[in-house]
């Protein structure tokens, strides 16, 4: 008459269910991590993003500049503009200073990145000008 | 052809102090004498053995002394043979006797195995069993005229048998039964929680994964990160660039201040303001203080060097 424990099957379920209990713990807590660890990759790929499509969009960058330089206040500014695969370099030895407060507002108002500046008081009219923007 | 019984018939009876030796693995068909329960011939109109099994409860119910009885019953022609018995009271005297559950082998109650008695059958060396009614009753050997000893060795016996209930007195089995549900309710509950969380782990892990195709990123978070912190120390100077040289250009200047450079470098800001006689500078400054700017200040003549580091 080999009768099965009723106590040792209630035990058996306490076990499982303390088994059970435990997994679910450490799954909640992975559950867990694995939404923060989501939350920051989607800001940092956002973040990343935006950054990139600012700092390292050559063709954007260099279209936007294109724009500004066309613009009809630079047209007798005497720009020697210097073109590199990842850069530009906008100098003049003279540039009036009311075409030289139009562009640098254009370019201290956009998002590019400044590698090199220089701006020379040359009289109360004119000064001497180096710019180079990155991409 | 005679098969010989794999298992000895033991007949067990409260009244005889008799320790059994059992082999080891050596299995018994045990027949509890009528002192061990308590025997009722009932004519109810029910068909079952199940349904009169319900009923026997409230049957017993005023012919028991107090305590924690099983009940069993089985049918004989028309009417049903009903028993109820202490399960813990026959479980002590079966340890008493030296019979380990293991070595039981069946349970059977005297009545149902000496229902067919036709003569007294001695069962110790003061009481004898015989059928009165139907019923199997004990009676002092001396009141009988005769009485046969009781011999077991080759006893067939019937198919009426009990188990008995361990933990019967600690735990009824509709609780234990309920308990148990309960319990696998439980379980059941806690592993769809654990599948359920499981898909949102891969659902999330998934949803991550598609951010790299979606952002076009690099295949490790490592160069993620390493990217990210490029660029934005590119923004942050940057920024910083574009609000240092605001903060110049809206300084307090006097007629004779003028800015005639600006120059910037690696990291470096330089303004030079000319006009400016040393003790002056500290209203022209006051904008870099109140933004909390870190600067150097030279002079060479009137001319003043601010230099910040970005």
């Amino acid at each position: 008459m080999n009768r099965v424990n009723p106590l040792q099957i209630a035990l058996l379920l306490v076990v499982v269910i303390t088994f059970l209990l435990f997994k679910l713990s450490s799954l909640k807590e992975e559950l867990l991590e694995a939404n923060e660890s989501y939350k920051t990759s989607e800001k940092l790929a956002i973040d990343l993003n935006s950054l990139k499509s600012v700092y390292a969009s050559p063709k954007k960058t260099q279209k936007a500049i294109n724009r500004i330089l066309a613009q009809r206040s630079l047209r007798g500014a005497n720009l020697e503009i210097k073109r590199e695969k990842k850069s530009i370099k906008i100098t003049t030895k003279s540039i009036d200073t009311a075409a030289l407060n139009s562009l640098m507002g254009k370019i201290l108002n956009g998002s590019y990145n400044i590698t090199l500046l220089k701006i020379k008081r040359l009289s109360e009219t004119k000064a001497s000008l180096v710019l180079e923007i990155k991409w | 052809m005679k098969f010989k019984r794999s298992s000895r018939v033991l007949f067990v009876d409260p009244s005889v102090d008799t320790v059994f030796s059992l082999d080891k693995g050596e299995k018994v068909d045990l027949i509890l004498s009528p002192s061990l329960y308590w025997v009722k011939k009932i004519t109810i109109p029910v068909k079952s053995v199940r349904e009169v099994k319900k009923l026997l409860p409230s049957i017993f119910l005023d012919s028991l002394p107090e305590g924690h009885y099983s009940y069993s019953a089985y049918k004989k022609e028309d009417d049903f043979i009903a028993f109820a018995y202490e399960d813990k009271k026959i479980l002590a005297l079966l340890a008493q006797k030296g019979i380990g559950l293991s070595s039981i082998h069946s349970i059977h109650f005297a009545q149902s195995e000496f229902e067919t008695l036709e003569s007294a059958l001695e069962i110790n060396e003061m009481e004898s069993i015989y059928l009165k009614d139907d019923l199997l009753v004990v009676v002092p050997t001396v009141w009988l005229k005769e009485s046969a000893p009781l011999v077991l060795e080759d006893k067939k016996l019937s198919k009426h048998t009990i188990k008995l209930q361990q933990f019967g007195h600690i735990v009824d089995n509709k609780s234990f039964y309920m308990i148990g549900t309960i319990l696998s309710i439980f379980i059941f509950i806690l592993m769809v929680e654990i599948f359920l969380t499981h898909s949102k782990i891969d659902t999330i892990e998934s949803a991550k994964d598609s951010l790299f195709s979606k952002y076009k990123l690099q295949s490790t978070m490592f160069q993620n990160r390493s990217t990210f912190t490029k660029y934005n120390n590119i923004h942050t100077v940057q920024t910083e660039l574009r609000a240092v040289i605001s903060y110049f250009l809206s300084m307090p200047l006097r007629a004779t201040q003028k800015i005639t450079l600006i120059e910037y470098k690696e990291k470096k800001l330089i303004v030079t303001i000319s006009g400016v006689i040393k003790g002056q500078e500290r209203g022209i400054v006051s904008k870099l203080n109140a933004k909390k700017v870190k600067y150097k200040l030279s002079f060479s003549g009137q001319n003043m060097k601010v230099e910040v580091k970005l």
